[in-house]
């Protein structure tokens, strides 16, 4: 197939030697690139039971056919590796600029092995790779490290980089790229930061070819004229995800403090006009038509975003309504390292805690100075910031508090209430690495929708499955999320235009559920099962009190009906195990 | 009764980029009807997402009243 | 004479000018081979900065070739039987907008009057008029 550079970089940081090798081509067929093809390798090469944090540990950069070529919004990078957090496949999608450098220095993917023998960071130049030394940038923030490398490679180079979350092997900490995007959640960070890897810098000067490069240049210029620059898709470059907050504030699946409730009558002093009065301008990733990211300088904070999840987990979440301390809480957790769903959740969790008198964490609702200071406390677990590192699923069982501490697997709950959308608590309970909203992404379909009702568990599964095989394939071409008009017959033609070869929408559909498939195998082989596809005890126990979803909360029978018809669509046992014969096929 | 309706995001285009109506609709009027009355077929929109009246979340056959604000929403995607 | 014309405030640092370019005449998506090399970045994270280098034709470049072989009209055309590879225009042009590929340097053609770069910025950034 063409498209790919048909050549996989092994990096052993432990004798620092690297080699390159041909790209799994029999692979590639049947999961295509990005998230579904690094999970395959991981799914391949790393033994059971492997110790994320231990030199036994792959980290995997992961591109896709689309990447480097134009088709709109293909520049996004899939890292994955065996997630600290939650000890499932973890995989992330980073935006920037970096996916692009590494499919021109000739690779489709970059693999990490073992770990260097003090702290260094990487350089591929091309068919080089240097391993330099990081004495001057470990401890630093992901901020400046990435100015001084910058400095010295040039901005053309891709940085990826770790703060100092990484660097003390925080479960929440992410990669950074550009500043102010990240491979977010999953700890990937910290997996970076146990090989003793401060940065990774990318240089490509080569290129990608495909068939009939001018004729499908020019329909991948038709397509984004006049299916991605829709305003459906659009949105985001007159507003980026703020746009999210009314939506779900009038949906009624906003949280507010700590996951108590799901509307916030102070939306407004810290929605989108207000944030967006003080953009300084405007960006966007490689080979983007959309431009999502806001460049904000407000009060003394200076951030790209924030984005919905981080105006949430800062904002309502915490019982903080001031878009000041929201932006400088965002711009304060990039520059540690810190997943800002993740972190916010913990932060939350700790002032219930300390509310209700369970455990004093010195922080209550509302308080914002102090939420800024516990995120630097968190990354260089100093302190308080040391329990609060654990994440909510280990500080929760360390100090009371589990039925207030949402997370499935060990990965807090993005910033959607599933009591005002019941599929969502499906979806975060069956997504293959931990609570996230972006396997599955019920609200489009229960809330955003006039027609499925949320409250009740009938079709959940049905709805559930739709989405993530959806999101599998889109991912794993990829293309960014927020193109999001792009349907699965146009999927396929873009991979077929890229690789020269006929894909069918059939064919999608197959590589979306064999892609679930491959992360539910590799997960059951880690000792996962149905009773690690949890809903948190307050979905179940307390009733939402204001929104449109007032008195709802989510019966366990109906939660394990909707577990019991997602397995049984994916032909899984009650116990959620892919039976031997799928896995026969993977 | 007099109704205001918001139309959110590319919904807009139904009142020619004008976010913002002010109508009169007979009493008892539900959201589809009010909708219609403005020229909106949700049900031949692909893009339609949901309502909400007074900024809570409503079924699209839900019932207005005089001085109610009826939103419409696109469907929005990711995170 | 129309020219390529660029405002940083709708640009949104994608690069699919240079990708297209590259491909059109290259047969390759690349940013080493483009004929224009517009991106944008955060300096130090703190401000957003624009390089903008697209050729204005202002005709420097084939005013300083010893050689004669850039053609300057409507747009640029390079006579590689008369091209000695020598190097000079590339840092003559006050925009820095020539690369070299093979040693010999690759000029902005306009595409022929339809700027592939125009057509493809997906926020109307780059203009040809």
């Amino acid at each position: 197939m063409q498209g790919y550079q048909n050549s996989v970089l092994r990096v052993d940081l432990s004798s620092k030697e690297y080699t390159s090798e041909p790209l799994q081509m029999e692979w590639a067929r049947k999961y295509i690139g990005s998230k579904g093809l690094a999970i395959k390798y991981l799914y391949e090469e790393l033994a059971p039971k492997t110790d994320p944090f231990s030199a036994e540990n792959k980290l995997v950069l992961m591109t896709g056919p689309l990447t480097g070529t134009v088709v709109p919004c293909s520049g996004k990078l899939a890292i994955a590796s065996k997630s600290p957090a939650t000890g499932t496949i973890s995989d992330a999608s980073i935006g920037g600029h970096s996916a692009v450098r590494l499919k021109y220095a000739g690779y489709d993917a970059a693999i990490f092995e073992g770990k260097l023998p003090a702290p260094g960071y990487v350089v591929i130049r091309n068919d080089k790779v240097e391993f330099k030394d990081a004495a001057h940038l470990w401890g630093k923030g992901a901020h400046e490290t990435e100015g001084l490398l910058s400095a010295e490679y040039g901005h053309g180079a891709g940085i990826l980089c770790i703060g100092p979350a990484g660097e003390n092997l925080v479960g929440m900490a992410c990669i950074n790229s550009d500043y102010y995007r990240q491979a977010g959640r999953g700890g990937l960070g910290a997996v970076m930061g146990s090989k003793n890897v401060k940065a990774i810098v990318v240089i490509g000067d080569g290129g990608v070819k495909i068939p009939n490069i001018e004729k499908a240049t020019r329909r991948f210029i038709e397509i984004m004229k006049e299916d991605c620059l829709q305003e459906d898709n659009t949105f985001v470059y007159d507003c980026g995800t703020t746009a999210f907050l009314e939506a779900c504030n009038d949906g009624g699946i906003l949280p507010y403090k700590n996951f108590s409730d799901a509307t916030d009558e102070n939306w407004v002093k810290y929605n989108g006009d207000v944030l967006l009065a003080s953009k300084a301008g405007k960006r966007g990733c490689a080979s983007c038509a959309l431009g999502c990211g806001n460049f904000l300088k407000i009060g003394d904070a200076t951030v790209e975003g924030p984005e919905y999840e981080s105006i949430s987990a800062f904002g309502p979440n915490a019982g903080v309504s001031d878009p000041e301390a929201i932006a400088k809480a965002n711009e304060i957790a990039d520059d540690m390292g810190l997943d800002t769903i993740s972190a916010g959740d913990v932060i939350s969790w700790a002032m219930e805690m300390t509310e209700k008198g369970v455990h004093d964490f010195g922080i209550k609702f509302g308080d914002a100075a102090k939420y800024q200071e516990y995120l630097k406390l968190m990354a260089k677990r100093e302190g308080v910031g040391a329990d609060l590192a654990l994440g909510v699923k280990g500080a929760s069982e360390k100090y009371g508090g589990e039925g207030f501490a949402l997370h499935v697997k060990g990965l807090e709950y993005p910033q959607y209430e599933p009591r005002g959308s019941w599929g969502m608590s499906l979806a975060y309970a069956v997504s293959d690495r931990g609570a996230c909203h972006m396997r599955a992404y019920a609200p489009n379909e229960e809330v955003f929708a006039a027609s499925i009702p949320p409250y009740t568990p009938e079709g959940k599964g049905q709805m559930v499955y739709g989405l993530a095989v959806h999101n599998a394939i889109k991912f794993s071409l990829c293309v960014c999320d927020f193109w999001a008009t792009l349907e699965k017959g146009m999927m396929a033609e873009l991979v077929s235009l890229v690789t020269g070869e006929e894909w069918t929408e059939e064919d999608m559909n197959a590589v979306g559920e064999r892609v679930i498939n491959i992360a539910r195998a590799f997960n059951q082989r880690e000792g996962f099962s149905r009773k690690d596809d949890t809903i948190p005890g307050r979905l179940v126990a307390e009733a939402l009190k204001s929104g449109p979803a007032a008195g709802q909360k989510i019966p366990q029978e109906a939660f394990e009906d909707m577990l019991d018809q997602y397995y049984g669509i994916l032909g899984w046992d009650e116990n959620g195990m892919v039976p031997g014969s799928i896995i026969d096929t993977l | 009764m007099v109704v205001t309706i918001l139309l959110k995001g590319s919904l807009a285009k139904f009142f020619n980029g004008e976010k913002e109506k002010t109508v009169d609709l007979p009493d008892g009027c539900s959201c589809e009807e009010a909708l219609l009355a403005c020229g909106i077929d949700w049900k031949q929109e692909k893009n339609f997402g949901f309502v909400a009246i007074n900024s809570k979340r409503v079924m699209i056959c839900d019932i207005l009243r005089d001085g109610d604000e009826l939103k419409a929403y696109p469907k929005i995607s990711g995170g | 004479m129309k020219r390529l014309k660029f405002s940083k405030e709708a640009c949104i640092g994608c690069q699919l000018c240079a990708q297209a370019c590259s491909a059109m005449h290259e047969g390759e998506y690349s940013l080493s081979k483009a004929r224009i090399g517009i991106s944008s970045y955060y300096d130090k994270g703190k401000e957003l900065k624009y390089l903008d280098a697209y050729c204005t034709l202002c005709g420097i470049c084939a005013k300083n070739c010893p050689e004669g072989a850039i053609e300057f009209g409507d747009s640029l055309a390079l006579d590689s039987g008369k091209c000695t590879g020598c190097g000079t225009c590339g840092p003559a042009c006050p925009r820095s907008v020539i690369k070299y590929f093979n040693e010999k340097p690759l000029l902005c053609d306009t595409c022929g009057g339809a700027p592939v770069c125009v057509e493809i910025c997906p926020h109307g950034a780059l203009k040809y008029e």
